[in-house]
């Protein structure tokens, strides 16, 4: 079909979405975009989540830690934001999820505030509570396997 | 802004964790609810270190390392109004923000007629209701209320629904009565953390106002100044302070 004029075409916001889950977590895009439209569906109804489109650009997620670009209509940016806050889990692996930033253009959503070097992970035994555990540490941050569960720790708990 | 969390061993993220992770996403400060997460802080002894303890248990060095402020609070998940009378004494001397749990209609009760209390945490959950008899208590006790966005950032289905009937409820009848309230995601671990835009977005979303909710947020970092002050050597009473008179006062 032929394109609209511009002045008819809709205007959008891309915002930088950052992620984090537990290191053995695997989420894939589709999953992710299932999960943000039912987290607007939920919140916002059908019509709020029609306004807000909020459509996955692109996404990568790998060792507990991710990225994505979600495209919402200008205007709707803050019922987007609060769409993407109330994605506490996909696929039953929960997650966090923290706005970036927000731009007017895919280019400068990925140049600003995209694929920031992350730091890579290990795995080894950390000193964790009084005993030896194994433990990914990726930077600072350090998930500690303990015999019930998993804990969210740092290297300054470990020290 | 301030946010509440449950730290390890009562939530699955160390405070070192909170603190990382909400340093990141633009809080000044995080309150730490659970009981054993920290070392007991500011009453002039010595320093966790000092006394040979891992120094992720004490709020000074975590501070220190991650550049946000880190109080020491506690909650009290009391049974009935007289056991939780009696930690409410025990914990008032030695922590910052002392917090009792509600959710049972003898116990919100019991907290907002308790000046000692600073904070009502999650008054309607699990079957707790709260009225106008308590607002007027809470704002003459200065007790705050919170708001517990918890559910609605985790819960889905009909426990989503009750949970924001029961915020709308609250909402109305604090707004009324201008009692004093507080705001939290209630995060049990560092994924659960939400940062203060996306929790004032989202309080826009259910019908909160951008400006109540960040006030909410800020409220957390008020008590725990205020409450600071009130602990420190200088002072007697509100308004009356020990220390040299100010220079250019008459």
């Amino acid at each position: 079909m032929k394109h609209l004029p511009k002045h008819l075409r809709p205007r959008w916001r891309y915002l930088a979405v950052g992620l984090e889950s537990w290191p053995d977590a695997a989420i894939g895009r589709r999953a992710f975009q299932r999960a943000l439209w039912y987290s607007a569906g939920n919140l916002l109804g059908d019509a709020g989540s029609a306004d807000a489109d909020l459509t996955l650009l692109s996404f990568a997620h790998a060792d507990g830690t991710g990225e994505a670009v979600v495209r919402a209509r200008h205007g709707h940016v803050d019922e987007a934001r609060a769409a993407v806050a109330c994605v506490s889990e996909v696929d039953g692996e929960p997650v966090g999820t923290l706005v970036r930033g927000i731009s007017g253009t895919v280019r400068a959503c990925e140049e600003r505030y995209m694929g920031r070097a992350t730091a890579s992970s290990t795995q080894r035994d950390v000193a964790f509570g009084g005993s030896e555990r194994p433990a990914v540490v990726r930077g600072d941050a350090c998930d500690v396997e303990t015999e019930s569960d998993r804990v969210g720790a740092t290297t300054f708990d470990t020290e | 802004m301030y946010e509440a969390v449950h730290a390890y061993p009562d939530g699955e993220a160390t405070v070192a964790r909170h603190a990382a992770t909400a340093a990141r996403q633009g809080y000044d400060g995080i309150a730490v609810r659970s009981r054993d997460a920290l070392a007991a802080a500011g009453d002039g002894g010595p320093s966790a270190a000092d006394r040979g303890e891992s120094p992720a248990r004490d709020p000074d060095a975590l501070r220190e390392e991650y550049g946000i402020d880190v109080v020491d609070a506690v909650e009290i998940d009391a049974d009935d109004p007289t056991s939780a009378s009696g930690a409410v004494g025990n914990y008032r001397s030695d922590r910052t923000v002392v917090c009792v749990v509600g959710g049972d209609d003898a116990l919100n009760r019991f907290a907002v007629e308790q000046a000692r209390v600073d904070v009502l945490v999650r008054p309607m959950a699990g079957g707790g209701d709260f009225n106008h008899v308590l607002a007027k208590a809470a704002r003459d006790n200065g007790v705050r209320v919170e708001f517990d966005f918890g559910p609605v950032l985790r819960e889905t289905g009909g426990r989503r629904v009750r949970a924001l009937a029961d915020l709308r409820k609250l909402r109305e009848i604090v707004a009324h009565y201008d009692a004093p309230y507080v705001v939290s995601a209630n995060a049990r671990s560092h994924l659960e953390l939400r940062a203060p835009r996306e929790l004032v977005a989202v309080g826009e979303a259910i019908g909160f106002d951008a400006e109540a909710v960040r006030e909410g947020l800020q409220a957390w970092g008020d008590l725990a100044e205020r409450n600071r002050d009130r602990r420190s050597e200088g002072f007697i009473e509100p308004g009356v302070r020990r220390g040299k008179y100010e220079e250019d006062g008459c």
